[in-house]
């Protein structure tokens, strides 16, 4: 025993494959922690997309459900919800797996001014740098699961797609496209005024306040990437599918995650698939509003008991997929 | 005709385990996104662990190397007894409010000594990683530079069932850091700030705007005594001192890597490993005072390091299913 090694070198560096080392560089050029080693660096910005394929399923739920989940100041649209998966196949994350729910809705700007978008509620992606990227300057609601989602068969004719977290399948659907339309469309979809909504909470170190902001997502191209929506879909792309094409669907909500429950009996109107690229570009912020804690709201705060674990604290030691 | 199941109870609320979500209490409650299902909640704090089991490598890094680390300012290296000596550490977190998960960390002694000549001693963290998604989120909203990965820990085998130990952590297909060998309960030296009431954890925060405008850095301080309202005394890791095991540097097998994805390898040097402590730990996370803070503007101009749609060594690797 007491053999020892440690390798220092950094081929990658030398050969100019990897952006200079945050230790090395002007403070301005690392965008999150820690900063000795970010976990998403600059070499995502700009964030660009290629050959993606997006599976969306198109859902309707009860109006009721939908606005209990969505809070002030956005207000739900319509019932007609995006129910997808994407298998990111380039991006300047890597590639991952995502899934989300998008609510066509609107929200009146501190300005007055009203802007359109599809509301994420519901994020799920298989690894971390996009999970944090996403959430920490953005907003989006991103949680880490396990996600499969595939096309096979024939011409590609069959999907079939699952969703697990911390022992619970909460979503999972299989079927056949028989490329005929969908009843039914989301009301954001290929619309370049709608574009989307996230909200944002960030919580002081000391939990004496949390800046809660709604960020806006705009549709069209920023100036320098030339003109047109930021999803450049492949229109040959394209497959459909029926609710009645939809042959096995399963949705519930779990102690950890609670969109199935939450959503309640929704009814699956079919699949719309597509490949496409994609560039997400800065977000604005539409509306803000800072909540301060004064020492007498901390114990609403306190939840739990020390040292007592309730359900949601046991579940099977999580192992990161990425080895 | 298809099977399509939605199951719309809330079976979990049959006890007062979990927490309504936040859409539905006081917005004073509402932490981190998204109030309809938050990564974590309310029902992680008081934040407390039992029976974690930490497994503390000693090395010994050069100054130079530990000031490259922390940055300057507002940190600078701890120049007095030990100072060389760095915690490189993995945990087996068995029982905590936010569930089990997997750690890994290294630990240098800092100080910061503000304006006013206040001067704060702590443990410094320039690398984190776990295997939770929820954990990492709920370290990053105090600073903790957490990322995921994959890691193994395993204590096994030998006269006292415990005897022999074996450690490793991975991340997008690369060995960051592996260790392996047995006890021989040798005595090895603590790093400084071992057991010190007056020393407790320094974090590096950073907040980016959604438009990417500014990054703030908050350099965040825990103590490691414990607000009152806590009601314990003395240090917040309670350790359980009849369960500690040692090895000297000699019964220690070890390697350690650079990857495109993680510096960490290169960046720790080590002139030597002195040694192993493992221990038993009950634990409580306060939140963090904030004890520095800068940002950084930058140029609308600002574009970032990648070019469009055109992907480099960092962006390609096996794609993750997810956790």
């Amino acid at each position: 025993m007491g053999k020892q090694a440690n390798e220092y070198s950094y081929p990658w560096l030398e050969e100019g494959e990897v952006p200079p080392l945050p230790l090395d560089r002007d403070r301005i050029h690392i965008i999150s922690q820690g900063v000795a080693d970010p976990v998403f660096d600059y070499d995502i910005v700009p964030l660009t997309y290629t050959e993606s394929r997006w599976m969306a399923f198109v859902v309707e739920a009860d109006e009721a459900n939908l606005k209990a989940v969505i809070p002030d100041p956005v207000e739900l649209h319509d019932p007609i919800l995006e129910f997808w998966y994407v298998i990111h196949r380039n991006t300047m994350l890597g590639p991952y797996m995502e899934f989300g729910v998008t609510a066509s809705s609107t929200v009146k700007g501190s300005d007055g001014q009203v802007w359109k978008g599809g509301y994420y509620p519901y994020m799920y992606l298989s690894n971390d740098s996009p999970i944090f990227a996403g959430r920490e300057p953005f907003g989006f609601p991103k949680k880490a699961a396990y996600i499969a989602a595939f096309e096979h068969g024939t011409n590609d004719n069959y999907f079939n797609m699952t969703m697990e977290r911390r022992g619970y399948v909460f979503h999972s659907a299989n079927g056949r496209y028989s490329d005929k339309p969908t009843p039914h469309k989301p009301t954001f979809y290929g619309k370049t005024d709608w574009g989307r909504l996230n909200y944002r909470i960030t919580t002081h170190p000391s939990v004496s306040n949390s800046i809660h902001q709604v960020t806006y997502l705009g549709s069209e191209l920023p100036p320098q990437f030339g003109t047109g929506h930021r999803f450049q879909l492949d229109p040959s792309s394209v497959r459909t599918a029926t609710g009645e094409d939809v042959r096995a669907w399963y949705l519930a909500g779990t102690p950890f995650d609670f969109m199935g429950g939450s959503l309640g009996n929704v009814t699956c109107h079919g699949l719309i698939s597509f490949t496409f690229n994609l560039i997400i570009p800065p977000a604005s912020i539409v509306w803000e509003k800072t909540v301060e804690r004064a020492e007498s709201d901390f114990g609403d705060l306190l939840y739990s008991t020390p040292y007592k674990y309730t359900m949601r604290h046991r579940f099977m030691t999580p192992y990161y997929p990425g080895a | 005709m298809p099977s399509h199941l939605n199951v719309d109870t809330k079976y979990w609320t049959l006890t007062d385990e979990i927490p309504n979500p936040p859409v539905e209490r006081d917005i004073k409650t509402w932490i981190i996104g998204n109030p309809s299902d938050p990564l974590w909640d309310i029902d992680v704090l008081p934040l407390t662990y039992t029976n974690s089991r930490w497994s503390a490598f000693v090395v010994d890094v050069p100054g130079d190397a530990r000031q490259r680390l922390c940055p300057n300012p507002p940190l600078t290296i701890w120049d007095g007894e030990d100072a060389e000596l760095v915690e490189y550490w993995y945990v087996n977190h068995l029982n905590t409010m936010l569930g089990p998960y997997l750690e890994f960390g290294v630990t240098i002694s800092a100080t910061h000594t503000d304006s006013k000549g206040n001067t704060w001693k702590a443990g410094y963290y320039p690398y984190m990683y776990l295997t939770s998604d929820s954990a990492v989120d709920a370290g990053r909203v105090l600073g903790f530079p957490k990322k995921m990965a994959y890691i193994r820990v395993t204590e096994h085998g030998g006269e006292k069932g415990d005897d022999y130990f074996g450690y490793s952590m991975t991340r997008n297909g690369y060995l960051l850091t592996a260790q392996q060998g047995k006890y021989d309960d040798a005595p090895v030296k603590p790093p400084y700030f071992y057991g010190k009431t007056d020393w407790g954890k320094f974090n590096m925060k950073v907040i980016t705007r959604p438009d990417v405008a500014s990054s703030e850095w908050q350099l965040t301080y825990l103590p490691s005594k414990l607000p009152p309202a806590f009601n314990v005394e003395g240090h917040r890791f309670q350790i359980k001192n009849e369960l500690t095991r040692t090895a000297s540097g000699d019964a220690i097998d070890w390697f350690a890597q650079a990857t495109p994805f993680d510096n960490m390898g290169a960046e720790v040097k080590v002139n030597e490993v002195k040694g192993l402590i493992s221990f038993t730990f009950d634990l409580i996370i306060p939140p963090a005072e904030v004890v520095w803070s800068e940002t950084y503007e930058r140029p609308a101009s600002y574009r970032g390091y990648a070019t469009p749609y055109q992907y480099g060594l960092r962006q390609q690797f096996p794609i993750h299913q997810g956790a």
